[in-house]
C-alpha cells in the first residue's frame, strides 16, 4: 500500500484506539499489527508526534509481570482531533465507494 | 538482529537529536523489546517486526526538525534546520543550500546598499567640518554649503527608509525560507 496513505489511516486507528481505553506502547502495536500489515516500529514515531502535539499525555504503570509499563492517555484536544480526522476518513470513504462500487477484483 | 544490535543501529541513526530525547525514544523500544520477551517471543522475532532502524531514526529526526523550527527563535532555528536537513543527507545542496544562499547573498548586498547610503550622508557633512581643517586632503572646490547640507541629509534619510524596508524584508525571507523547509521536510517524510 502507498506509505503516505497508511501513514494517514495510521494515525487515525491510533487515535480512535485511545480513545477507547489507556494503552501502553506494546499493547498499542499488537493491536493494530494484529489488523494492518506494518513495520511495528513506525507507532513509536508516531506517539511521540501526537504526544508533542498534546494530543496525548503519558504515565508510567506497574505491571504484575515487571517493571512499570508507560502508557498513553488522550487529551480533550486528541478526542477533537480524532473527531475531525474521522470526519475527514468517513466522508473519504463514501466517496470512494461511490466511485467503485461493487466491483470485482479481476 | 539481536535487542543490542537493534538499539545500538536505532542510536546512530538517531545522531543530532536532543539526548534527552534520545534516551526517551530508545527507552520505548527497550519497553518493547522487553514486553515482547515476556509474551515468549525472540529477540530475533521482536526486531524483525519492528522494522529497519535506519528508517525509524529517519521519522525521529525528521519530526525532530519540524519541531525545531515550529517552537525554536526564528533566524537561528532556520539555520540549524537548514543544516540540520543537509546532514540528514535528503536534499542534494543545490537544492536548498542553493536557493537559500542567493537569498541570503542579495539580502546583504541589499544590506550593504542600505549602510552605504546612510554612511554617504554622514561623510558629506564631516567633510564639511574637516575641510578648513584639512584642506590639503578635502576639496569641496566651493559648492554651496547649504546644497551639500541639504544632500546629506536627504541621502542619509533615504538609507535609513532603506534600513527600514529591509527589516521587513528580511523578516519576509526568514517566514519564507522556514515555510521551504517545512514543505521540503513534509515531502521527503512522506
Amino acid at each position: 500500500m502507498n506509505v503516505q496513505f497508511k501513514k494517514g489511516v495510521l494515525e487515525l486507528c491510533v487515535l480512535v484506539i485511545l480513545c477507547r481505553k489507556d494503552f501502553y506502547g506494546y499493547e498499542l502495536v499488537q493491536t493494530i499489527s494484529k489488523n494492518i500489515d506494518i513495520s511495528e516500529g513506525t507507532i513509536y514515531p508516531l506517539l511521540r508526534r501526537l504526544t508533542r502535539e498534546d494530543y496525548f499525555n503519558t504515565y508510567l504503570k506497574e505491571s504484575e509481570e515487571g517493571p512499570p509499563r508507560k502508557y498513553y492517555k488522550m487529551t480533550e484536544k486528541g478526542r477533537e482531533y480524532k473527531k475531525i480526522l474521522l470526519e475527514e476518513w468517513n466522508r473519504f470513504v463514501d466517496g470512494v465507494n461511490n466511485l467503485i462500487g461493487e466491483e470485482e477484483v479481476a | 538482529m539481536t535487542k543490542e544490535q537493534f538499539l545500538l543501529q536505532l542510536k546512530k541513526y538517531l545522531s543530532g537529536i536532543a539526548e534527552v530525547e534520545k534516551k526517551e525514544i530508545l527507552y520505548d523500544y527497550e519497553e518493547h523489546f522487553r514486553i515482547g520477551l515476556e509474551n515468549r517471543k525472540t529477540e530475533e522475532e521482536i526486531a524483525e517486526s519492528l522494522g529497519n532502524p535506519k528508517i525509524l531514526g529517519k521519522s525521529f529526526r525528521i519530526d525532530a526538525i519540524l519541531g525545531q523550527v515550529k517552537e525554536g527563535s526564528r533566524a537561528g532555528a532556520i539555520w540549524r534546520a537548514v543544516f540540520a536537513s543537509l546532514s540528514l543527507g535528503f536534499f542534494n545542496v543545490s537544492f536548498i543550500l542553493g536557493p537559500f544562499a542567493a537569498l541570503a547573498a542579495v539580502l546583504i548586498g541589499l544590506w550593504a546598499m542600505a549602510g552605504a547610503l546612510g554612511l554617504s550622508g554622514v561623510a558629506v557633512i564631516l567633510a564639511l567640518i574637516l575641510e578648513p581643517l584639512f584642506p590639503e586632503v578635502i576639496r569641496l572646490g566651493g559648492i554651496n554649503i547649504a546644497f551639500l547640507i541639504f544632500a546629506s541629509i536627504g541621502v542619509s534619510a533615504l538609507g535609513l527608509l532603506a534600513a527600514i524596508g529591509m527589516v521587513q524584508l528580511s523578516k519576509w525571507f526568514f517566514l519564507a525560507a522556514e515555510k521551504y523547509i517545512k514543505f521540503n521536510l513534509r515531502i521527503i517524510k512522506k
